[in-house]
């Protein structure tokens, strides 16, 4: 057979390659390496099997994702080789059919890339077995595990980038097209899982958009339990059934039109551009009896010039060429891909949760022009490419023979091509910017910060890119092989993307890598750019250095071998290259030398696991002084100077302490800070230090005589944040002009803090630690009775800062001052607070308003003016359903106040409110749901001044729902007495999409909750319903008197299990049954109608007829459901075309398939079970549907 | 500024590749101005000599002079005055002609917009190429992308031009025009023509060396190679099944179909018996010293001594 024997001859081509066996290793070495650092980490942090099916096929996703190159190279190769050589007309002249050819290459590669993908199951077996892993996170060898891997996620995906690529090739007969669709295949799952489903929510689409299952991985990850992942083998089903099919079918497809598309015939190259775009004309027909010059050569004597000028004109020759040939041939798609992507998903993507934002350009610049972002990743790809491609120009033309013997000096080609290069990232930059540029004007934001643009844009994103460009133009100049070349290129990437994955984490040992930096509308670039530039410069010398070394080994006439490269490569050294070199060097060592001096000699360096191995030992060493009886502070006293512009704080304070215990305490426990320098620390008595461990943070002072029960002690200490220079991951911008933030944990603590210890079970385990819960178990009474947590103080600060600024403290501004041209403010407390404060200093706009008595501040940023009305009608409202329901607002004022940040993130300090720019740049006016998110989340953060401020929940499992679900469940009640129900629900709409996100239902009940979904979703979802059952002011009696019970936060604290009793306690006994499946069990109903018929009653009524489905299931912590018995009372509705309803009554609903028959006044259009999704239920949408009526 | 004579020199040239062909084996040859044609079988060496020359590829050992220049270490300043047409090149398939002709007579220091347009239409006429100066070189045929080549060589007007085997992708009438263009520029500069065809060298040539096997085996003006020649070359007609029995008697060194029958030239000092004399050529020459009899390699060490002795006597 035709097809076998061509199937061989190409296997056995292949295997005789030695690239072949380069890229094998290649693979193994990934899997090796990947296996090792990433995933090992995440298992043993997971605490599931290392070597179990869902770590077997994540790994066996992003090898196939890697093999793309591998892919591109050999399906490529397969499909143009015969070109390429130039044996097509020996070949396309045989009898061999068209499908027995394309067949037997393309079964060949797909055969090539499926054998090399093997290396990913022998990569993860070594990996498995390499010691130094704990015996927990290997389970025993199951072959089943890498069978399923490797047929489900491996052979499908080799098939589908096989077959793609090969036709991508064979249509175009360039093997270059294959590689353009390896990049944009390898583009896809990354851009699905980072925006479409991360970024948009969309995961069901992003899922079957993946041609690898890479996002299906994701979801995994998310939803499956340890004990899944390390066991269950990936079902074909489901979602990743449909995507298999689907690209299945979409490569059965593009296989089809090769063959059709392909022709044994002679290529005439076409070009894709349109036809008005083409420089060509058509070919001038030259008459064969076109006039033969006779007359003799003159060609006419020109003067030549070799001079400098004429080097730098020929330099922007290649320049020009080198440039013309990238934007127009695919390197422009690449480049419209661009615009279009900025055009089109710029004011998609300028949002959070739905809600728009302002496009400010720092937002702009972080969210689409990144590095990180499509248009970065087409600026590397493009680089990758065309360096390539602009390195073999000349040879790739086979014209590189007679450009070699023209008289120019190698550097001026050289040059000239990186320059080419260089205007093609200038160009898109430029692109990014008009697009940057028109998505703010699209989106009526008309505060163009161009300098801002031109300092990213063209100073940091595109000098990053040069030093790749260089890095890889130098790879292909010594690499030599241009296929090699784009490979190595490839990997160099990789290994600078996901080196700290890899275990590497220094920025001096990362190419192009700086400590990153942040750009805040409020303080600027405050003191990043340093470093940046440090680290630029850095490799910039590393980058000359590589450009010297091309320009020495530069290939010119016919030198292949290594030896003979380096050889003439010597022979080449002239002056320029002897000072350029040793520039190189110089900048190397004496910057390298300054930037390793900051980072290691004035800052010790820590990477990440360090700080974990330092967390071991904190309590290895010092967690024997846990539980040791300590004082309890009463009064904080601080006297802050600040110094913005040098970013430097001073603190000097007093903690007044008390001992509140029944015995004598010897010696007091300090934690001090690692940001900061703590010294000076003294008492009002005798006293000796007996320990100070300044590594870990914990120092022990003994008393020459003994705290009595009931005495109090008075301590000073002074605390100072210099940051000198720069550490590897940046300078600590806490303090800075325009924008100073920090909190109360820079103060030293008092006692062992059991939260420094690490939590999770794997990392306890590794570093010999005892297994504990991550938090204390809900019945755990030591939680119950630390009163640490429920303290409160009396806070004073004095606080100077520079002359424009504002500084913002807990408490009433009890006098300003101006002195030695600096600010001053006292700020003191009129009721005791909770310790947990922020300090803050800025040249704010400040907004005042009034709710009764208490004063109302909005401190923003004068750029931000936008949410400053919204922010005051969220705390009035706030207020005035809170003081009803939960009892009196214990301070005289209260504070929204705005630090540098681009995170929504708010935190509820006593009186004052941070918010970030984040919050600030919300924009809910343009949000056509009609909803006011910034009111909600105002209302949802001043309700923290009940729930955590006043109440604070005891440090056990359960505290989210104490803190965050009550905070929620207030705010919900504020937004129903503001706006209405209607927009209560639209509000509780957006909260609801948390359910199209990946998760998995197993989980705690709620009563021991403490992750973000159950705190911030469910939780409040579980209260939303209880509120709709059982009323809404049953259920605020019931918190009124758990706030009551608790709200001076004197032990024992308050857990869960009181806020049950209280709930339980006004809840009649016919709906406990709902309280248990909220509250106690995790409960999830499952309710949809199937359908709705409607027919015409007597008397203008109709008659509906719903089928229902309904199944009530309750799913433990490793995900086993079990299906629960009900009888429930569930709302049936019936709505009218606008959405009014008809009817809306509670029915006994029974599990399984059932039919409820309602007489409604008017026509219906829509019906269906718990139509208000009340109860818990992820697949909400299906609860209703159109009506269907008879005539 | 004293000038050398314009003349090249090649000294004990020698190169061995990694895969153990030695392509060059102490190849010396002296290559005065005018038109040298450097004659022999595929894979003989010319194609490794040619690019070594052109400075594209380094030798083992050995040495180049051009004039005052020292070819393998002087390379920029050989390149200002190098023309160089290999014997296969690629061309951009996306430009045309003007286009990339006009880069390249940047690249060989031609910056005047001016005179580059004028030298460009001027190459553009010889070459014939002027009318289709705007089309794509991607749909040019192999005699018209040969003549692009010309082009790019002449540019600059060079001093040392080097063509390999220019002649096999012309059709008669090209090559006719090309070897004139050739021997015409010959006047002013040392052209070197590599060619595995006779009459290229025969017709044009005034000087000429024989290489096989990287070496060079000999070293002539053709017309006195001829001349050498006559009287011993001689020649018959017999049925293809004599031929065996023939080349066992007599120094056969060409054999030609000729209607059927064989005609065959042996070489001989003496008339052997049933040949009739024949005027002696170039291609005669060729085959002589390609066949190496032990009386034709004799005569051609006389001449090759002879010539060197004069030579030298030049040099020195």
């Amino acid at each position: 057979m035709k097809v076998w024997k061509t199937f061989c001859f190409e296997l056995a081509y292949q295997t005789r390659r030695r690239s072949t066996w380069l890229y094998f290793a290649a693979v193994l070495g990934l899997t090796l390496q990947v296996g090792t650092e990433a995933f090992l980490g995440n298992a043993r942090t997971g605490g599931y099997f290392f070597n179990g099916p869902f770590t077997t096929a994540a790994v066996s996703v992003i090898g196939s994702m890697f093999a793309l190159l591998v892919a591109a190279a050999i399906a490529g190769d397969a499909a143009t080789r015969d070109m390429q050589t130039r044996m097509e007309p020996l070949l396309y002249t045989t009898p061999i059919s068209k499908a027995a050819h394309l067949g037997g290459r393309f079964l060949g590669a797909f055969a090539m890339s499926a054998l090399l993908l093997a290396a990913v199951p022998i990569g993860l077996i070594v990996a498995a077995r390499l010691p130094g892993i704990e015996a927990e996170l290997i389970a025993p060898f199951r072959p089943a595990v890498y069978l399923n891997a490797y047929t489900v996620c491996t052979l499908p995906n080799a098939f589908v980038t096989t077959a793609i690529l090969f036709a991508l090739a064979a249509l175009t007969r360039r093997s270059i097209a294959s590689y353009i669709g390896a990049a944009i295949l390898f583009l896809l799952p990354t851009f699905g899982n980072e925006f479409i489903a991360k970024h948009l929510g969309k995961w069901e689409l992003a899922q079957q958009l993946d041609p690898f299952g890479f996002t299906v991985m994701s979801a995994l990850s998310r939803a499956w339990t340890p004990a899944q992942k390390g066991s269950q083998l990936l079902a074909l089903e489901g979602i990743l059934l449909t995507n298999r099919l689907l690209w299945l079918g979409i490569a059965v497809g593009v296989l089809a039109l090769t063959y059709a598309g392909f022709r044994f015939a002679h290529h005439t190259p076409r070009t894709f551009m349109p036809r008005w775009l083409r420089r060509s004309r058509p070919a001038a027909a030259l008459s064969p009896n076109e006039e033969q010059s006779t007359t003799p050569i003159a060609v006419p004597a020109v003067e030549r010039r070799f001079g400098f000028g004429t080097r730098v004109r020929q330099m922007l020759v290649i320049t020009r060429r080198s440039f013309r040939e990238i934007v127009l041939s695919w390197g422009a798609i690449a480049l419209a891909v661009v615009v279009l992507f900025l055009v089109a998903a710029g004011p998609e993507l300028m949002e959070h949760i739905g809600i728009p934002l302002h496009p400010v350009t720092e937002r702009i610049l972080a969210h689409l022009a990144g590095p990180g972002d499509l248009p970065g990743f087409m600026a590397i790809f493009l680089m990758v490419f065309y360096a390539g491609e602009v390195i073999w120009r000349e040879r790739d033309a086979g014209m590189s023979v007679i450009a070699d013997a023209t008289p120019v000096p190698d550097w001026v080609p050289f040059t000239g091509k990186l320059l080419g290069l260089t205007l093609v990232l200038v160009l898109l930059q430029a692109l990014m910017m008009g697009g940057g540029l028109l998505t703010q004007i699209r989106l009526g934001h008309h505060d163009f910060e161009v300098g801002l643009y031109l300092i990213v844009l063209f100073g940091i994103y595109l000098s990053g890119y040069l030093l790749f460009t260089a890095l890889a133009v130098a790879v292909h100049v010594i690499v030599n092989q241009k296929y090699v070349g784009h490979l190595v290129v490839i990997l160099a990437y990789a290994l600078t993307a996901y080196a700290s994955d890899l275990g590497i984490e220094h920025n001096l040992l990362i190419y192009g890598s700086d400590p990153g930096w942040d750009y805040s509308d409020m303080s600027g670039f405050g003191p990043h750019l340093a470093p940046v530039l440090w680290f630029k410069l850095y490799w910039g010398g590393w980058a000359l250095l590589f450009a010297v070394v091309a320009k020495l080994l530069w290939p010119r006439g016919t030198s292949r071998g290594m030896k003979e490269r380096l050889r003439l490569g010597r022979g080449r050294v002239s002056t320029p290259a002897r000072w350029s070199l040793a520039a190189a060097a110089g900048v190397i060592v004496l910057v390298g030398s300054f930037v390793f001096y900051n980072t290691n000699v004035l800052h010790a360096y820590a990477p990440s696991d360090d700080l974990t191995a330092r967390r071991a030992r904190y309590e290895q060493r010092h967690g024997r002084y846990d539980g040791v009886p300590q004082p309890r502070r009463t009064a904080t006293s601080l006297h802050i100077e600040l110094e913005p512009a040098r970013g430097e704080a001073d603190i000097r304070g007093t903690y007044d302490l008390v001992n509140k215990t029944a015995a004598p305490i010897d010696a007091i426990h300090l934690a001090t800070a690692r940001e900061v320098e703590t010294d000076g620390i003294q008492f009002n008595r005798p006293f000796a230090p007996r320990l100070v461990d300044k590594q870990l943070g914990h120092r022990i002072y003994t008393l020459k005589e003994p705290l009595q029960p009931g005495d109090s002690l008075r301590m000073q200490f002074r605390v100072r944040f210099r940051p000198r220079g720069f550490t590897n991951g940046g300078v600590n911008d806490r303090v800075a002009s325009n924008g100073t933030h920090f909190e109360g944990d820079w103060l030293p603590a008092i006692g062992y803090q059991p939260d420094r210890e690490l939590s999770n079970a794997g990392e306890r385990k590794l570093h010999g630690l005892p297994a504990r819960p991550p938090l204390p178990r809900l019945e755990d009474a030591r939680g119950r009775n630390d009163e640490t947590r429920g303290e409160r103080i009396a806070f004073e600060a004095v606080i100077g800062t520079a002359a424009n600024e504002t500084a913002v403290a807990p408490g009433t501004l009890r006098r300003t001052w101006r002195a030695q041209g600096r600010h001053y403010f006292h700020y003191a407390t009129d009721t005791p607070i909770r310790p947990g404060f922020a300090i803050f200093s800025a040249d704010y706009a400040v907004h005042r308003a009034r709710w009764r008595d208490v004063d109302i501040e909005v401190l923003h940023h004068r750029g931000h003016p936008w949410n400053v009305e919204r922010i005051v009608k969220g705390v009035q409202a706030s207020l005035e359903s809170f003081t009803k329901d939960l009892g009196p607002y214990p301070h005289q004022q209260i504070r929204l106040v705005e630090a540098p940040g681009s995170s929504i993130g708010l935190r509820s300090h006593p009186i004052n409110i941070r918010f970030f720019e984040g919050f600030a740049l919300l924009n809910s006016s343009t949000d056509d749901r009609n909803v006011d998110f910034p009111f909600a989340v105002v209302a949802h953060e001043v309700a923290h001044q009940w729930w955590g401020n006043q109440l604070t929940p005891a440090n056990v499992e359960g505290a989210a729902l104490l803190s965050e679900s009550l905070s929620w469940y207030s705010a919900m009640n504020a937004v129903d007495q503001t706006y209405g129900p209607e927009h209560l629900g639209r509000f509780l709409d957006i909260l609801r999409e948390a359910y199209l996100h990946p998760r998995g239902r197993a989980d705690v009940p709620l009563l021991r909750a403490d992750d973000w979904f159950v705190g911030y979703r469910k939780g409040p979802f579980a209260m939303y319903a209880l509120r709709e059952y059982v009323g809404e002011k049953q259920v605020t009696l019931a918190l009124r008197r758990l706030m009551d019970k608790h709200r001076n936060g004197t032990a024992p604290l308050p857990t869960t299990l009181d806020l049950y009793a209280e709930l339980k306690a006004v809840t009649p006994e016919p709906l406990r049954y709902l309280l248990v499946d909220l509250f106690e069990v995790n409960t999830f109903w499952e309710l949809s109608t199937k359908a709705a018929t409607a027919e015409p009653a007597s008397g203008g009524a109709w008659r509906v007829t719903l089928n229902v489905a309904a199944k009530k299931v309750a799913v433990n912590t490793e995900g086993a459901e079990t299906v629960r018995p009900m009888n429930d009372l569930i709302e049936i509705g019936v709505f009218a075309a606008e959405g009014k309803p008809l009817y809306l009554r509670q029915h006994r609903i029974k599990p399984g398939q059932q039919t409820v028959t309602v007489t409604v006044p008017g026509k219906p259009a829509r019906a269906g079970i718990d139509p208000r999704n009340i109860l818990i239920d992820t697949v909400w949408r299906d609860n209703t549907v159109e009506v269907t009526t008879g005539k | 500024m004293a000038t050398a004579p314009l003349e090249l020199r090649i000294e004990n040239l020698s190169k061995t590749y990694t895969n153990g062909l030695k392509a060059l084996q102490n190849v010396s040859l002296t290559i005065p101005r005018g038109m040298y044609g450097l004659l022999g079988p595929n894979g003989a060496g010319k194609s490794t000599l040619m690019r070594t020359i052109a400075t594209l590829q380094e030798p083992d050992s050995g040495a180049i002079q051009l004039g005052d220049l020292d070819v393998l270490r002087q390379k920029d300043e050989v390149r200002k005055t190098l023309g160089y047409l290999p014997q296969e090149f690629g061309v951009y398939p996306k430009s045309s002609a003007e286009a990339l002709l006009d880069y390249f007579a940047v690249l060989k220091g031609i910056t005047a917009r001016g005179d580059r347009k004028q030298v460009i239409e001027a190459l553009l006429r010889q070459t014939n190429l002027w009318e289709a100066r705007k089309q794509k070189l991607g749909g040019y045929s192999g005699g018209m992308r040969q003549r692009f080549g010309v082009a790019v060589a002449l540019l600059g007007n060079p001093k040392l031009l080097i063509v390999d085997e220019p002649t096999a992708g012309l059709d008669p009438a090209e090559r006719v025009r090309f070897l004139n263009l050739l021997s015409e520029l010959g006047e002013n500069s040392v052209v070197i023509l590599s060619t595995h065809i006779v009459e290229d060298v025969s017709e044009l040539c005034t000087r000429m060396a024989i290489i096989d096997k990287g070496r060079i085996l000999l070293e002539a003006e053709p017309l006195r190679a001829v001349d050498e020649l006559r009287g011993r070359i001689w020649k018959r007609v017999v049925e293809k099944s004599d031929l065996a029995a023939l080349e066992r008697q007599h120094a056969v060194i060409s054999t030609r179909l000729l209607a059927g029958r064989t005609l065959v030239h042996v070489y001989s000092e003496t008339a052997p018996t049933g040949f009739e004399p024949v005027e002696p050529d170039l291609e005669d020459v060729y085959f002589c010293t390609m066949n190496g009899h032990v009386a034709n390699g004799a005569a051609v060490q006389t001449l090759t001594r002879t010539e060197l002795r004069r030579l030298n006597g030049v040099a020195s």
